[in-house]
């Protein structure tokens, strides 16, 4: 072969690189994009809610609530009767079966919003007020154009009569999309209409604060003493392949592990966001230990030699100088940490985090859910609203890991200092 | 003829199995210059990082025999380093700020043994140190500029300010100017010979013309022996051995 013929081999084999590397960028974004776009279109939607313009007689003979009546005996009161009466003069019915239908299109909680108006407004007894009724799921679900109207009827949630009274409110006017208040402030339902985040937001604030709390002074803690105080020998050797092992063992075994410890022997709460701190601490720990020894070991000896040189203690020249030093490095190798913590199902499903809870926790100690195990659970059910909040959520839980990691690179090219 | 100030006696020191030093006879007398010169590796800075006990760093290192200063063996297990170290300052062959400010490079050392307790003590400590070290002047303005701001030799005179800062009596530098371009070496130089009224210098270079130009007394080591040592006018004029004739003459190393 002459000189000119490998010259050009040389080239084209360069070229051909470069090409794979493009190749399969351009791949990777393709999938990131048509991930985004599919859980966009599907859960967008979510952020919105539709309402039914209703009027609302508060007719004082149906209401069981006297004048002045303390706000705990109108919260015990029954609004079934008003709510009842109001709703079926939406639509002119005819039997037992039409009325029900007529009710069906309103939310289950329609009787506690109305409840809930009257408790906000006192002067209301006897009066009729234009209110703003959540819609059921399925006539959420038709107005946001994802029910298909076109099936026969005997196939459809929806009645043709349903669908009529559906098409007149829409023609007056009387049907509305309004922000989805209860998405982020409801727990769990079993209607869709319903369901919210509330409850699984502050569930996994919850477990990924004790988590910070318990993993990462562990963790820096450990790296330390490692890194520069432990001696070089086989006992540190065998500990650090271990850590490295614990890293990648599957997160589902420390679920294992923490149903054994924390729910069988020493019987913590189950399903609470404490077990679930505890769990994910103890996975995290080698996942911050990793980076911070690595950071650690970035320092470079001519710091530690000069510290030393001038009197400076083992202990002062590691904590006024080097872990300064390492601290940028060991902050976003946790925050990185805990955004896979907060984004870990598998664990937490074992610790029974995956029991449906409607109430929004008010302690670490109580039952709770947790964000991921939310889209597990909504992944599971049938319903269209079900479908739109799975995929709302996983934004609310990919945009969480998203500020997190641009966290992590901010923190740590502000504060990372450069020596020569 | 100056007292001496360092002593060692027999000093034999191991990387694991491998042995560095070879039964090192040298003294060091108070306030001069002693230069250490010799090819890489053959034990230099091992010599020099022995006086303060920088060797203690390094788990595989093992040092017998003794090295006395003022008659008392550093080496003796009741001595503590962190005092050690504060009377035996050490510059480094590649500049080492912290990677703090100026003020707090100078600082960090008369604050930590708890030198200046007041802040104006400690000003004091800082201007002197600087003055000393010939910075004063280029940086009075911007103490609390980072120190890796600075150039490369006002950077390995901040780390002489550093080392004076704790007012030690013996100073190591372990090639402080190899780092260095010829207009800032001389600046050390001149520094160096400032700073031998104060105290007693131990200096290891790979330039033999800094041997003359700084030093009063140097030692020649190969392979970890300590072949001659005497007046560097001796060594250089009219040395003993032959080994080191050949050295100082080029002819190896």
């Amino acid at each position: 072969m002459t000189k000119e013929q490998r010259l050009i081999k040389r080239h084209r084999a360069e070229k051909r690189f470069k090409f794979y590397g493009l190749f399969s960028i351009f791949l990777a974004l393709l999938f990131v994009l048509i991930l985004v776009n599919n859980i966009f279109s599907k859960g967008s939607s979510a952020f919105m809610k539709t309402v039914i313009k209703t009027e609302i007689f508060y007719d004082q003979e149906l209401m069981e609530v006297e004048n002045g009546a303390s706000r705990e005996d109108i919260l015990d009161a029954d609004f079934f009767d008003v709510t009842i009466e109001s709703l079926l003069k939406v639509y002119p019915t005819n039997g037992l079966e039409e009325e029900k239908q007529l009710i069906n299109l309103f939310s289950t909680d329609a009787e506690i919003e109305i409840k809930l108006n009257f408790l906000e407004n006192n002067n209301i007894a006897g009066q009729k007020i234009i209110l703003e009724i959540t819609a059921s799921d399925d006539i959420d679900q038709l107005h946001k154009g994802n029910y298909p109207r076109d099936l026969p009827e005997e196939r459809r949630r929806i009645s043709d009569f349903q669908l009529k009274i559906f098409d007149k409110l829409v023609d007056e006017g009387k049907i509305e999309k309004n922000f989805n208040n209860y998405y982020f402030n409801k727990g769990d339902s079993r209607d869709p209409e319903l369901a919210g985040i509330g409850g699984a937001l502050i569930g996994s604030f919850y477990s990924i604060l004790i988590c910070l709390l318990l993993s990462f002074p562990i963790a820096v803690l450990a790296s330390i003493y490692l890194e520069e105080f432990a001696p070089k020998n086989k006992i540190t050797d065998f500990i650090e392949i271990n850590i490295n092992n614990l890293a990648a063992v599957p997160s589902i075994v420390y679920g294992l592990l923490a149903l054994q410890i924390l729910l069988s022997t020493l019987h913590m709460p189950r399903s609470t966001p404490l077990v679930a701190g505890i769990t994910l601490a103890l996975m995290t720990l080698p996942r911050i230990i990793i980076p911070c020894r690595a950071s650690l070991k970035a320092v470079p000896p001519s710091i530690r030699e000069g510290a030393l040189a001038v009197g400076a203690s083992k202990f002062q020249s590691v904590f006024h100088h080097v872990v300064p030093l390492a601290l940028p490095g060991t902050l976003s190798g946790t925050i990185i940490g805990l955004a896979q913590a907060l984004g870990e199902t598998a664990p937490l499903i074992l610790i029974g985090m995956v029991a449906f809870v409607v109430d929004i926790p008010t302690s670490p100690v109580d039952p709770s859910a947790s964000l991921p195990v939310q889209v597990y659970l909504w992944s599971e059910s049938a319903e269209r609203g079900f479908v739109e909040k799975t995929s709302a959520t996983i934004m609310i839980l990919l945009s969480f890991l998203i500020v997190m990691n641009f966290l992590a690179v901010y923190l740590r090219q502000k504060f990372e200092k450069r020596w020569n | 003829m100056n007292e001496i100030k360092i002593k060692s006696k027999n000093l034999n020191v191991f990387y694991g199995e491998k042995q560095a030093l070879f039964d090192v006879n040298l003294d060091l007398n108070e306030k001069e210059v002693t230069a250490l010169i010799g090819p890489s590796g053959c034990g230099k800075s091992t010599f020099i990082r022995c006086i303060n006990r920088m060797n203690d760093v390094i788990d595989i290192c093992k040092v017998s025999g003794s090295i006395e200063m003022d008659g008392i063996d550093i080496n003796d297990k009741n001595l503590d380093v962190v005092s050690l170290r504060e009377r035996v300052g050490m510059v480094f062959q590649k500049p080492n700020p912290f990677p703090k400010s100026i003020y707090d490079n100078v600082s960090y050392g008369p604050n930590i043994h708890g030198k200046g307790e007041t802040k104006s003590e400690l000003d004091e400590i800082v201007e002197n140190s600087l003055k000393k070290a010939a910075l004063w002047e280029e940086v009075k303005d911007r103490l609390d500029e980072p120190g890796t701001s600075l150039s490369g030799g006002q950077q390995q005179r901040l780390c002489i300010a550093r080392a004076i800062s704790v007012n030690p009596e013996v100073i190591l530098m372990d090639e402080p100017c190899s780092a260095l371009d010829p207009i800032a070496t001389a600046k050390i130089e001149e520094l160096i010979d400032e700073l031998k009224k104060t105290y007693t210098i131990v200096i290891v270079t790979h330039s033999m013309a800094q041997a003359v130009r700084v030093s009063q007394k140097t030692g020649f080591f190969h392979l970890g022996k300590l072949i001659e040592v005497g007046k560097t006018e001796k060594i250089f004029k009219n040395p003993d051995n032959k080994m080191t004739q050949d050295y100082i003459t080029g002819r190896f190393g």
